[in-house]
């Protein structure tokens, strides 16, 4: 009952957030909610990593571990941004457009509940209308600020991602034909596993490369990149905290959940075009992150990064290498949350998005300047963070697996990126702040939603609880070999 | 034997009585659907006659090829006469002369000296006219041979009695894709060959607008009522592979008797009337397009027979 | 009828799916190209009617009343309500490729689709999926072309559609049992796409003063 739960609560926030004319009220309910959701995903968590798969509704609704891994990152990136949005979406628009305010969180609410469901149904059709969705609910998010550029980086994201829908539909209708050649009954990712040996290799390779089309759009791969870093820059931040943080990885995780499908049969060479793609996309992104004038972009360019990683990491195959690809899964999301909570900060300060017109953040605003440099540091991967330890393991794995070439080839884009990365953090954070920098007031739940993700951060850089790790095994097992 | 031949001249003299009329009816028709009253639909008959008793002048300028051009683009037509059914389902005695695709030579023949001619007087018009043709004629080309090959293909032979006997048999055939689109494409041909759609008013008399009318200006005469009737004929052959071999292969004289083939003269009038009565109202109901979009009409039939194609194919 | 011949029918309404696509294609003007979208509904829910009484298969007949409600009429209609006057005014798309050209490239990706589809085919064994699956897969390819190449929002909006009737003409006949629900809420889904496009177009047509988004390229690096 949990699950479903976990998916009724987004939805009563938003229609909840209709009912009062109060500015707080809308907010308050959406933290509310995230806040149940979270503590339901915490307790799936636990009951997964004990009882291994939860099943609310049979062939409809599930949990797995990887789902549940998923769950509690969409589940903690929304109430932080849930938090980060009450002081940020009041200064944005004006304290007193209630209509606007209401708007925003009902939407909120709508795309959280999207991502929820993709992870949470097990009706293959019903994620693809699931991840359809996780792209309408969000697209006047992103054209929330309704300027020029908001609407060219929404309509881009629109059309891109419903174009790759319409991909990933065929490959899903062909998942289906090929299940059915092969005796399946229910369309569901069991049954899919269940019958892989039956299921008739051609037809298959045509789903995934259809669906990889597809869904890749919408995570964000190399070269079908185009939409990312406008849509997840000119997004109100704690959108694009969920953008880039989770909703990538979960329409990655429709992705990885083909992959014991696909490594049955060898003729796909499956772990092939996952490490092709991944490579592809972590070595544009890390040209691209070199040369980039805006510093929401700077941090969307990263997200095509580690999503790259993340499909190195899988395509490299090997228990080791998928847990390093689970571990990365879960240090990108909180921490490229963080990053465009201090970019939205970073914003509300100075007002531009420009790289080359912020200097000396740190003195302007210890705490954006402070929140910016540890993103940033964690982002690009330095130790002690959590994303360093993540790569770290990637990269061990792949020379404990004799893939050397590409090893190379990640660990120089890897220092690439990082150090773009810390160029322009550098600029930003440290240096003479311009003279006629006025102070801006932070709201206090900036402060706030920017500490508990914070936390996390630092936290799992150091130590990770017996639990989590459980339930990163557990999702790495869950990929096959 | 000597009665196939009897038929066979039958058919041509049915294709030079009858092509006249199917003219008047059509522009009869036109005129009604515009709610004009139009002329009478005996009308080109009384110009024929009118012309041939006329003196012909022939400018000094011009070549050998003037004077024969009106003979060529009456003759090419009964030549193809001979090769297609017009009144029967089984070959004839001249059948044997050639195919569907010998007889679209023959035609694109009479084409090719009406565009010279055109040329050889130096009249202006006459040269604009025939580039005109051309540029028609040169995107309708590969259209027609994909048509041809499509057919072919479908039927195994170029023939065209095979061909319309492959289309029915069984009947479920007639409704196979390639065979609709086939039908389409022939249709967007017909039309663009006949210089009824796409820009060309042929009642017109504006030279500036004319696509086929203006190569005939310079006509006078005997000349002019031959180049008439040649044109009117090789609409009525366009019109009798179309609904004998594409689309409706039914209504022919199956046997040798002289009554039966009689009998099929009215029926395939009848249906002849049928489709003038349809091409007119999908005619005026469209609009005219400008002379630079001539070329995405074609494109347009030339995808459709391509699309036959392919749906046979695969 | 005979299974035959039902067959055959499946196939004219392929072959005619296939040329409203190209249609779409082909239009100069927004209402011609809604008006073969329209079409081409109407041929993907033939077609799903005549599969359904191959297979004896409710699922399919449902397909086929969902289709007809949704896209020939709730889709246009929704349409005009958020973009407006955009859908009937009277003027030439501009586009980056002539129509001609269009066409020939159109076909290009038509062969293409049957490549892509025939050892597929070959390899399922299946007879009715025959005809549908390379032309949805050839409609699909279509409608992305239609989309590149367009350079206004409603031709844009079209594509993603016909891309989307592609994948369902596909999947009509190799998913013909998919659960109601999963269909149901596919077809919302393309409703939810219809408007929410149509209200972004008319933001961008207020913020704009058009709906060539084709202009919209502030956003790029350097």
């Amino acid at each position: 009952m949990g699950l479903l739960f976990i998916l009724i609560i987004p939805l009563a926030a938003a229609a909840l957030s209709l009912v009062s004319a109060d500015r707080r009220f809308a907010p308050a309910i959406t933290i509310a909610g995230a806040l149940a959701v979270l503590v339901l995903a915490l307790k799936t968590a636990f009951t997964v990593i004990k009882a291994g798969e939860i099943i609310a509704i049979a062939d409809w609704v599930s949990c797995n571990s990887l789902s549940a891994l998923i769950l509690l990152l969409v589940a903690f990136v929304s109430l932080t941004a849930a938090v980060f949005s009450w002081g940020y979406i009041e200064v944005h628009t004006g304290p007193d457009n209630v209509k606007k305010i209401q708007r925003y969180y009902i939407r909120f609410n709508l795309f959280v509940f999207s991502m929820l469901a993709v992870v949470l149904f097990s009706q293959v059709a019903l994620v693809w209308v699931a991840v359809e969705l996780t792209t309408l609910m969000s697209v006047f998010l992103v054209s929330f600020d309704n300027t020029r550029q908001a609407l060219e980086a929404a309509w881009k994201y629109v059309v891109l991602t419903c174009m790759g829908a319409a991909f990933a539909l065929l490959g899903i209708l062909l998942l289906y034909w090929a299940m059915k050649g092969a005796g399946g009954k229910t369309f569901t990712w069991e049954e899919l596993t269940a019958v892989s040996q039956g299921i008739n290799p051609k037809i298959l390779k045509t789903a995934f490369i259809f669906i990889l089309i597809g869904f890749g759009t919408k995570v964000g791969l190399v070269p079908m990149h185009t939409w990312l870093p406008d849509a997840h820059s000119q997004a109100p931040s704690p959108v694009c905290a969920l953008l880039s943080g989770v909703e990538t990885t979960t329409i990655l995780y429709v992705i990885l959940r083909l992959l014991p499908i696909l490594n049955v049969s060898p003729s796909i060479h499956a772990s092939e075009w996952f490490l092709v793609s991944g490579l592809v996309s972590v070595g544009a992104a890390a040209f691209l992150l070199i040369q980039v004038k805006d510093y929401k972009r700077l941090f969307a360019f990263s997200t095509v990064e580690h999503m790259g990683i993340i499909m190195v990491a899988v395509g490299l195959g090997g228990s080791a290498a998928h847990l390093g690809a689970t571990y990365q899964i879960l240090s990108h999301a909180i921490t490229k949350s963080l990053c465009f909570f201090a970019a939205g900060t970073t914003l509300l300060i100075v007002g531009t998005r420009e790289i080359s017109s912020v200097r000396g953040l740190i003195r302007t605003s210890p705490i954006a300047g402070g929140a910016f440099l540890i993103g940033g540091l964690a982002i690009a991967g330095a130790p002690p963070f959590a994303v360093f330890l993540s790569e770290f393991a990637i990269l061990r794995a792949g020379i404990a697996g004799g893939h050397y070439i590409a090893i190379t080839l990640l660990g120089i884009f890897i220092l690439m990126a990082f150090a773009a990365v810390m160029f322009h953090v550098n600029r930003m954070v440290f240096g003479k702040p311009p003279e006629d920098m006025v102070k801006v007031a932070l709201p206090k739940t900036a402060i706030i939603s920017l500490t508990m993700a914070l936390v996390p951060v630092i936290v799992l850089g150091l130590y990770i609880p017996d639990s989590l790790y459980k339930l990163l095994r557990l999702a790495a097992a869950s990929l096959g070999r | 034997m000597t009665g196939r031949i009897v038929i066979n001249l039958l058919q041509v003299i049915v294709v030079m009585a009858f092509s006249p009329l199917v003219k008047g009816v059509l522009s009869r028709l036109e005129a009604m659907v515009q709610s004009k009253r139009g002329p009478c639909i005996f009308q080109p008959y009384r110009d024929i006659w009118k012309l041939l008793h006329k003196e012909e002048v022939v400018s000094e300028q011009t070549s050998w090829i003037f004077r024969i051009t009106p003979y060529v683009v009456f003759i090419t037509p009964i030549f193809v006469t001979l090769l297609i059914p017009v009144l029967t389902n089984y070959p004839l005695f001249f059948a044997f002369m050639g195919d569907m695709l010998g007889g679209g030579f023959i035609l694109a023949l009479g084409g090719f000296f009406a565009t010279i001619a055109a040329i050889d007087t130096g009249n202006p018009y006459g040269p604009m006219g025939a580039s005109r043709t051309r540029m028609v004629g040169f995107l309708a080309e590969p259209v027609f041979m994909i048509v041809f090959f499509t057919v072919s293909l479908v039927a195994g032979s170029t023939i065209p009695y095979i061909v319309q006997e492959a289309w029915i048999t069984p009947l479920s055939n007639f409704f196979e894709p390639s065979h609709v689109l086939v039908m389409l494409a022939f249709f967007m041909l017909i039309i663009a060959e006949a210089g009824r759609l796409p820009v060309d008013n042929p009642s017109g008399h504006f030279e500036l607008a004319m696509i086929d009318e203006s190569k005939l200006l310079e006509y006078s005469g005997r000349g002019a009522a031959l180049m008439k009737w040649g044109g009117a004929m090789k609409f009525f052959v366009l019109l009798c592979i179309f609904l004998n071999v594409l689309v409706s292969p039914w209504g022919l004289a199956a046997g040798t008797g002289l009554p039966e083939v009689f009998m099929a003269i009215p029926l395939v009038l009848v249906k002849i009337f049928v489709f003038i009565l349809f091409m007119v109202i999908i005619e005026s109901s469209l609009a005219k397009l400008r002379l630079f979009r001539i070329p995405e009409f074609l494109g347009a039939a030339f995808i459709t027979s391509i699309a036959a194609m392919i749906m046979y194919i695969f | 009828m005979t299974v035959s011949s039902l067959t055959q029918l499946n196939a004219l309404t392929g072959g005619l799916f296939l040329l409203s696509t190209f249609g779409i294609i082909a239009m100069r003007q927004i209402l011609g190209c809604l008006k073969m979208f329209v079409l081409q509904s109407i041929f993907l829910a033939i077609s799903a009617l005549l599969l359904g009484y191959l297979h004896q298969s409710i699922h399919l007949f449902a397909v086929a009343a969902i289709t007809l409600l949704v896209k020939p009429t709730l889709i246009p209609y929704l349409l005009q309500r958020t973009v407006g006057n955009e859908v009937t005014a009277r003027r030439e798309i501009s586009q980056l490729i002539n129509i001609p050209t269009s066409l020939l490239v159109a076909v290009g990706l038509t062969i293409v689709s049957y490549f892509v589809a025939t050892p597929l085919l070959s390899a399922a064994g299946g007879t009715t999926a025959g005809v549908n699956l390379p032309i949805g897969i050839a409609c699909l390819l279509l409608g992305a072309y239609t989309v590149t190449v367009r350079r206004e929002a409603l031709p844009q909006i079209i594509g993603i559609l016909t891309m989307e009737n592609g994948a369902f003409f596909a999947g009509i006949s190799i998913a013909p049992d998919l659960p109601l629900i999963a269909e149901l809420s596919a077809a919302f889904d393309v409703l939810v796409i219809a408007l929410v496009m149509g209200i972004l177009t008319r933001k961008i047509h207020e913020r704009m003063g058009s709906t060539t988004v084709s202009d919209l390229k502030t956003l790029k690096e350097v």
